[in-house]
């Protein structure tokens, strides 16, 4: 009877530890919206690039990769490509890949800023904005440092400047 | 005549039917002593007359709540004018139930003010029909309404009891600590419920005598972007204003007691939806609440509380207490399957989540916890008595906040239900 | 209070340590309680609870703790001021996009700023409130624990010979001489109570009568009911337990629900106002709602779902008008009517090509706003789409740019070939809107060109627009059913115990002197109205009032 009653009551503080630990620690921690954050893995997308050839993300595994949102109306999106071109071009014989996802715009526009800029890096569009909704953006241009074992390294929000850009692909290429 | 016509008029037949039985009950308690029955002959004899009055006036309201139903399309349910008279209906219609168990008629003599007072407050807000909107056009504001509304009356008698109890018992002899503590605040209430009767009666002496003053508000809004964004609008006051709204310009305004011009300005910081209006009515309620009851005292010579309380004489406390206990306890069933689980029934079907920390849902659940503790705190703690009572009235405070207070104070989704 | 007396009872029955009422015989056994003359603490009939034991261990008072109902109604109280605290000012969660840093200090000042600082703005997803409703579940769980098991253990082997005590300090009591057979006046009681339902025992000249004893377990259900539904809510925390996302559907266009292989197709959307007779005085003119409705179809994807180079296939499984209060539902997910958005969004204009000098008219052809036709062969002449924008703007720099992607002031540049034109042709920019043209002074920039040709749109036939766009909010919460079977068990527990209420009586004979003793766990008005009934069944007319053995007074 007594070994009963405290076998009850064990299994019932452990519960409410396992349950009420879990929903506190569900209020402190965990980031209720499912977005990516640092350390997590970003959203899976499959896109067609400018020549209508499909992109999934699953295609960069092992690879460093650096995924930039970017629209021609948003002034920093257009600032930042310029330095964004020299450094893939600058790693692009490594195990590297620069994706800029294009933010629901039509394919003369996008076509017209690659030729402007001269970018040679992977360029993606997303018709429906569906996938900037998975990546929780909120403001342009955002950019997502992805480490070769498919780990966000670091998020930036806003326009980079080149050194900004510089020491987070360096780290990416040193992990 | 149309049937809305003739709704109104059940209306006011019953409101002038509640005043009589009030009146009666009044003399069912007072006259015993001067009476030439026997006391207890005489309290039975106008009892029943009291309480056949009220059920007359119950019955002129319930034909108001049907003909208005049928004439409007909709149950009269859906704005805050129709809420308070359902809330008061509903209020005579727990008072019928608890009297059905307990024959005590004497429970009218408080509930009865009490339809009364909620029957006149109703009536200071629009009482226009007015067409559903998308939102409330569910079966769900039949049942979800109806039913809250229900329970929150049961709450409203266990009140009564509850203030009944504490006028009953509360010794306005005694001079110690605690006997004074619990004067003052009977006291208090009283005050309380004189300022409320105040204020419907500034509204409709002054909705009477056409009183008219109209501001131009200018408000200054910068937006996200950095730009000042300045607009300005229309402040229309039906009482004399104390306080003008903030930077503010008489438009128009009636002459009142020889004053041309506002006395004061609202504060800035006061930014809620027609904050100077509502700051200004208030105003008005308290300095009238408090003439009027200074008024009473003249004419009583001494506290109100003081006054009723030899008309409880002879009334068995414990009978009043268990009352109460009773109509809360019955209550509080129907209050939390109307105001909690059918609440978010509804809010499941229009709204899409069944719980969403709005104001009115957490204060319903306040209100759910508040009788929560009441009843644990008198069924396992053994509170009775006056701590009970005291309960009681603060919990229908609680209710009252719910219901006007929220759609008042605070903002949310039941915005609707405003004025 | 614990009690470490001797806990055997004078009838022979040994009670576990502190029992206030014999288990047995209801003799008082607390000392305290044994010296009074008031009714009988009759609280979970005067059994020892789990929680009362001598030597509590460290588990034993975390268990105490819980199993109060002090600390219960204190956990109450908590909430239930946290709750108030978090109705001061707007919730976080009733925002779609603000900045909550800057927000409340705009808005209400040092106060608001504060507010924001102690995380009252987000009151109800703070760990400590989420603490607080642990807590209550827990007391739920081990206060109901405490009392259910040894009540239900008191009330299954009860004693129809009562100590005589135990019946004189009931709060209903009466107490006569009677004549004639003592066994046959408990008999003749017998039958009257069980005309009023009870369920009668008799033992010779002793006798308890009981009913409704279920009501007694509602509290306890009612509490079962709040621990599903706490456990059921947190369910919903799960991954993939439960969906909110929204999408906005344009007219006639299909739109996929995020992370599902789902399609919602808006095949019109109606927003209805009333009409100015249906409208009361004071709202005549006012644009009141009287209808959103979006006929919605919804279609499930077969095949060629992730691939975007190739159109999904898709295939219709609901046909569902949506409109407030009436979501379309498939297979656990629901689409409710949220908003819509009908400002005019330009989708074609088909324009001419003039030539001035000759007065010819070419054309006309369609320009979509959405991924135009990049050449147009009009007669001679050729138009060569080089840019768009759809927001045109000119930067810091004087150059042109556009503010978004929504054709808010769309603006084209053509090449125009063709004879009596330079070899690469001459540009040409082309403003759609009227105002934009004038705005942004198109026959300035095109300079000569436009002196010799236009392109315009001939009549507002040629403009077609966007249709209005529904925006609907996608939900699916699979722990919906346990929310609702908890609120379930809970009103049914809740009704149980308010509604029916647990009676017994009790009755013994010694010596020609009945001793009439009833107990309710509420309600003592009915229950002596009913001892009274029963006795005037008996041709014993007794007041109800004058069995009234006092009250608890506080």
């Amino acid at each position: 009877m007594k070994s009963n009653r405290r076998l009850i009551q064990l299994v019932i503080f452990l519960g409410v530890l396992v349950l009420g630990g879990y929903a506190i620690g569900n209020a402190l921690f965990a980031s209720k919206d499912g977005l990516p954050r640092k350390g997590s893995e970003p959203p899976d997308f499959a896109l067609l690039d400018m020549n209508g050839k499909t992109h999934r993300l699953a295609d960069y595994k092992g690879k460093a990769l650096v995924i930039n949102f970017w629209g021609t109306y948003c002034p920093g999106c257009v600032y930042e490509t310029p330095d964004l071109v020299k450094q893939y071009e600058k790693h692009k014989d490594k195990p590297f890949e620069v994706v800029g996802i294009n933010l629901g715009e039509d394919k003369l526009t996008i076509n017209n800023f690659v030729k402007q800029f001269d970018v040679s890096y992977t360029i993606l569009q997303n018709e429906n904005n569906d996938v900037q909704r998975k990546y929780g953006l909120k403001s342009y241009p955002t950019t997502f440092f992805v480490k070769p074992d498919g780990t966000i390294l670091d998020i930036f929000v806003g326009p980079m400047a080149e050194a900004d850009m510089d020491k987070r692909i360096e780290k990416l290429l040193a992990s | 005549m149309s049937l809305l016509d003739f709704s109104s008029d059940a209306f006011i037949a019953a409101f002038f039917l509640y005043c009589f039985g009030f009146m009666f009950y009044g003399v069912s308690a007072l006259g015993r002593k001067w009476s030439n029955r026997s006391p207890e002959e005489h309290t039975r004899r106008w009892g029943r007359i009291a309480y056949a009055v009220s059920i007359l006036g119950f019955a002129a309201h319930v034909t108001f709540f049907i003909t208005r139903w049928i004439g409007g399309g909709h149950i009269p349910t859906s704005n805050m004018y129709e809420f308070m008279t359902f809330l008061a209906m509903a209020i005579m219609f727990a008072f019928v139930v608890v009297n059905a168990i307990y024959r005590k008629p004497l429970l009218g003599l408080f509930t009865l003010p009490l339809t009364v007072i909620i029957v006149a407050f109703a009536a200071v807000f629009p009482q226009e029909v007015q067409p559903l909107i998308p939102a409330l056009q569910s079966i769900w504001l039949k049942i979800h309404v109806t039913t809250a509304a229900t329970g929150e009356a049961f709450f409203a008698v266990g009140f009564a009891a509850g203030l009944m109890y504490l006028l009953r018992t509360v010794d306005f002899k005694k001079t110690d600590e605690r006997a004074r503590r619990e004067q003052r605040w009977v006291e208090f209430t009283l005050y309380v419920i004189v300022v409320i009767i105040a204020f419907i009666g500034s509204v409709f002496a002054f909705r009477g005598a056409g009183y008219e003053a109209s501001f131009k508000q200018e408000n200054v809004e910068i937006s996200d972007t950095g730009v000042d964004n300045t607009t300005t609008e229309t402040v229309e006051y039906s009482l004399p204003p104390i306080f003008k709204p903030y930077n503010s310009q008489v438009v128009s305004m009636d002459a009142f007691l020889g004053f041309k011009e506002p006395l004061m300005e609202t504060p800035h910081w006061m930014k809620g939806v027609n904050a100077a209006r509502k700051l200004n009515t208030i105003t008005w309620s308290v300095i009238n609440g408090t003439i009027l009851y200074g008024l009473l005292r003249l004419v009583l010579r001494k506290r109100i509380g003081a006054a009723i309380h030899p008309l409880m004489d002879g009334i068995d406390e414990d009978d009043i207490d268990e009352i109460s206990y009773r109509a809360i306890a019955i209550g509080y069933p129907i209050f939390m399957l109307g105001a909690l689980i059918f609440a978010m029934i509804w809010a499941y079907i229009a709204w899409s989540r069944f719980w969403g920390w709005d104001p009115k849902e957490v204060w319903a659940l306040i209100t759910w916890l508040y009788y929560t503790a009441y009843l644990h705190l008198r069924l396992s703690r053994g509170w009775h008595g006056a701590k009970s009572a005291w309960l009681a009235v603060i919990g229908f405070v609680v209710v009252m906040f719910t219901l006007i207070g929220v759609n008042l104070v605070l903002v949310g989704l039941h915005s609707y239900a405003g004025v | 209070m614990l009690t470490f007396e001797n806990t055997k009872c004078e009838c022979g029955h040994q009670n576990p340590v502190g029992t206030v009422l014999c288990e047995s015989c209801g003799n008082p056994l607390d000392v305290e309680e044994a010296a009074s003359e008031a009714p009988l603490e009759m609280r979970y009939d005067g059994i020892a609870r789990r929680s009362q034991k001598a030597n509590p261990s460290p588990i034993d008072r975390v268990w105490n703790f819980f199993s109060s109902v002090k600390v219960a109604v204190r956990l109450i109280v908590i909430t239930l001021i946290a709750s108030i605290v978090g109705t001061i000012f707007t919730q976080e969660n009733a925002f779609i996009s603000f900045d909550p840093s800057t927000y409340y200090e705009e808005r209400y000042g040092w106060i608001g700023k504060w507010y924001y600082k102690l995380g009252l703005s987000n009151t109800y997803e703070s760990w400590w409130f989420i603490g607080l409703l642990v807590m209550i579940g827990t007391s739920l769980v081990i206060c109901s624990l405490d009392r259910v098991l040894p009540l239900y253990r008191a009330l299954n082997k009860q004693q129809i010979r009562k100590h005589l005590t135990f019946l004189t300090r009931q709060k209903t009591v009466y107490a006569s001489s009677v004549e004639g057979a003592p066994e046959a006046w408990t008999a003749s009681m017998a039958e009257q109570l069980k005309r009023r339902h009870y369920r009668v025992h008799q033992d010779g000249d002793a006798l308890l009568a009981e009913k409704y004893r279920f009501s007694r377990w509602g509290p306890y259900i009612n509490h079962i009911g709040l621990i599903v539904f706490l456990l059921a809510v947190l369910l919903r925390s799960l991954p993939g337990w439960a969906m909110d996302t929204y999408i906005t559907v344009p007219e006639g266009e299909t739109v996929q629900i995020p992370e599902t292989n789902l399609y919602v197709k808006n095949e019109k959307f109606t927003i209805d106002y009333y009409k100015d007779d249906e409208l009361p005085e004071s709202l005549k003119g006012t644009a009141r709602a009287k209808l959103y409705e979006t006929k919605a179809v919804l279609y499930e994807c077969e095949a060629d779902c992730d691939d975007p180079s190739k159109q999904p296939q898709l295939k219709e499984v609901k046909r569902h008008s949506i409109i407030v209060n009436d979501p379309l539902s498939y297979q656990g997910i629901k689409a409710y009517q949220f908003g819509y958005d009908d400002t005019p969004k330009l989708k074609s204009v088909n324009p001419v090509l003039i030539d001035h000098k000759t007065g010819k008219t070419y054309g006309p052809f369609k320009l979509e706003m959405r991924n135009p036709e990049l050449t147009y062969a009009l007669g001679p002449y050729t138009l060569e789409l080089r840019q768009t924008y759809m927001d045109f703007a000119l930067d810091s720099e004087g150059k042109p740019t556009t503010k978004s992607k929504e054709p808010n002031a769309p603006a084209f540049v053509f090449v125009l070939k063709g004879p009596d034109l330079a070899e690469g042709g001459e540009p040409y920019m082309y403003f759609p809107k009227q105002n934009d043209k004038a705005r942004f002074s198109q026959d300035v920039i095109n300079g000569e060109l436009a002196k010799r040709f236009e392109i315009k749109v001939p009549s507002m036939e040629g403009v077609e627009f966007a249709g209005v766009v529904t925006s609907l909010n996608i939900r699916s919460d699979r722990a919906m059913p346990y929310i609702w079977v908890g609120a379930g068990i809970s009103m049914f527990g809740l009704l149980l115990g308010s509604y029916w209420h647990h009676r017994r009586i009790w009755l013994r004979i010694d010596g020609g002197r009945v001793t009439i003793g009833a107990h309710t766990n509420k309600n003592n008005y009915g229950m002596r109205a009913e001892v009274a009934s029963a006795l005037r069944g008996l041709g014993i007319v007794v007041e109800p009032k004058s069995l009234d053995n006092g009250r608890n007074k506080s």
